[in-house]
């Protein structure tokens, strides 16, 4: 199956330079993960800033290590011991509402993250993936036909789809497809036949634009903030 | 057959080519992965270390903490040499996004809990768990088959010969290793370098 949607080069380039936050760096993670295509260029990018950052440096700064300092270091080094810290077993299988998913390698070396699914408006759940203090991305499970009301972002939303097909007023979104949406523009995501495990991750809350849903705002950080 | 042998060679320094500087490192690499050597690694720290600190004082413009960076990095290529993969790129790509992975970390240690996520889980590359994700460098076989035989005749002897023994007549790259007598290090890198080659001339030549 294509991928059709796919985060820009400029993000990507941020991604392999380290320069996103944790909770856009799994969902870029997790796309890269089940995208060949940019696997590779990812692949070209890190080799690009290596030769920028590293192979280049020929002559060294003024205040270059002496001697001594190297020696020192190596010394520490090889006193040093394997660094302990415990890997958790990654776990690639995820049970929801009688599904079960198939979890990217880097949404399964962080599954321990995630927590307890909670019933939100209409066939949605959402799981939280607790990154660090106070900063999370979600897990958005969308059952068929369900319906998130019109809303936009006053953050950049970015949603990778895991598993199944959602749409919204521009086009259709299936398995491994990465949006990045635009604040300006409103958007309502919908499932049809099918259901929809996505992983989002956005600044700030909702705000829900349409109708009745308006009376969502005041609680809509309750539903979907990141 | 011009064939350069492993870790006997007197080749000391890592200044000719590019190419010849990825080899010498794959293969110190590989050493302090099999034997622990100190030796090996302190020619690799000298050849990195002052790359490094001149990127991180780069980075966060304070040497103290440039200093810090360059010992976390070089302390994990100590303890994990076993992790670097030659046939999905170079030594100094691995290092540096090593170093990546560090600076992530440096950049919010104030802030950073235990529980916190650390740039290792974003960035899996020091995982000790093998990945089943396709190598974007392997190519189907059958294909492999039909271009290697108009191509692999360009391709550098030494190359060449690895390609040979390993697409042609069967071989792991661990059989090519012994029957060549070159560190495996060396054989996987000579494999990606050989397939990238190939991979140029096909698109080339369309």
């Amino acid at each position: 199956m294509m991928i059709k949607s796919h985060p820009g080069e400029g993000l990507l380039y941020q991604y392999a330079a380290g320069d996103v936050s944790a909770a856009m760096a799994i969902v870029v993670g997790t796309h890269v993960d089940m995208c060949k295509a940019c696997r590779r260029t990812v692949c070209d990018i890190e080799q690009k800033l290596c030769e920028d950052n590293l192979d280049t440096i020929v002559n060294v700064a003024s205040n270059a290590m002496t001697k001594a300092q190297c020696d020192q270091m190596l010394e520490a080094i090889f006193e040093s011991s394997v660094c302990s810290k415990l890997e958790n077993e990654p776990n690639e299988t995820l049970y929801l509402e009688g599904r079960c998913f198939t979890l990217p390698r880097t949404l399964a070396h962080n599954s321990h993250r995630i927590g307890e699914w909670s019933k939100l408006v209409g066939k949605l759940w959402r799981a939280p993936l607790t990154l660090d203090n106070g900063n999370q991305t979600n897990l958005i499970y969308m059952a068929p036909s369900a319906k998130v009301p019109e809303h936009t972002h006053k953050g950049q939303e970015a949603t990778l789809v895991l598993d199944g097909v959602f749409n919204d007023e521009r086009d259709e979104y299936r398995d491994g497809d990465f949006v990045l949406l635009d604040p300006s523009k409103t958007h309502t995501p919908e499932t049809r036949e099918q259901d929809c495990l996505t992983l989002a991750t956005l600044d700030d809350p909702l705000h829900f634009t349409s109708g009745i849903s308006r009376l969502l705002n005041p609680f809509s950080s309750l539903f979907f903030r990141a | 057959m011009q064939m350069v042998s492993g870790r006997t060679s007197t080749r000391g320094s890592m200044n000719t080519t590019q190419t010849d500087a990825a080899e010498r490192a794959a293969e110190l690499l590989a050493s302090i992965a099999e034997t622990r050597s100190r030796a090996a690694f302190s020619e690799l720290f000298r050849h990195f270390a002052p790359k490094l600190q001149s990127y991180a004082t780069r980075q966060f413009g304070n040497e103290q903490t440039a200093m810090d960076l360059v010992q976390e990095t070089m302390t994990n290529v100590w303890h994990k040499a076993h992790l670097f993969k030659p046939d999905k790129g170079s030594p100094s790509t691995w290092i540096f996004t090593i170093a990546r992975n560090i600076r992530f970390d440096l950049l919010r240690k104030n802030k950073k809990r235990k529980d916190d996520i650390s740039a290792d889980d974003l960035w899996p590359i020091l995982s000790e768990q093998n990945d089943n994700l396709d190598d974007g460098y392997s190519l189907d076989n059958d294909v492999l088959m039909q271009e290697i035989s108009q191509y692999y005749a360009q391709l550098p002897d030494a190359q060449r010969v690895v390609i040979e023994k390993i697409y042609i007549e069967g071989k792991s790259q661990q059989e090519v290793s012994d029957a060549l007598g070159v560190p495996l290090g060396t054989i996987k890198s000579r494999t990606r370098l050989a397939l990238k080659k190939l991979k140029e001339l096909i698109v080339n030549d369309d």
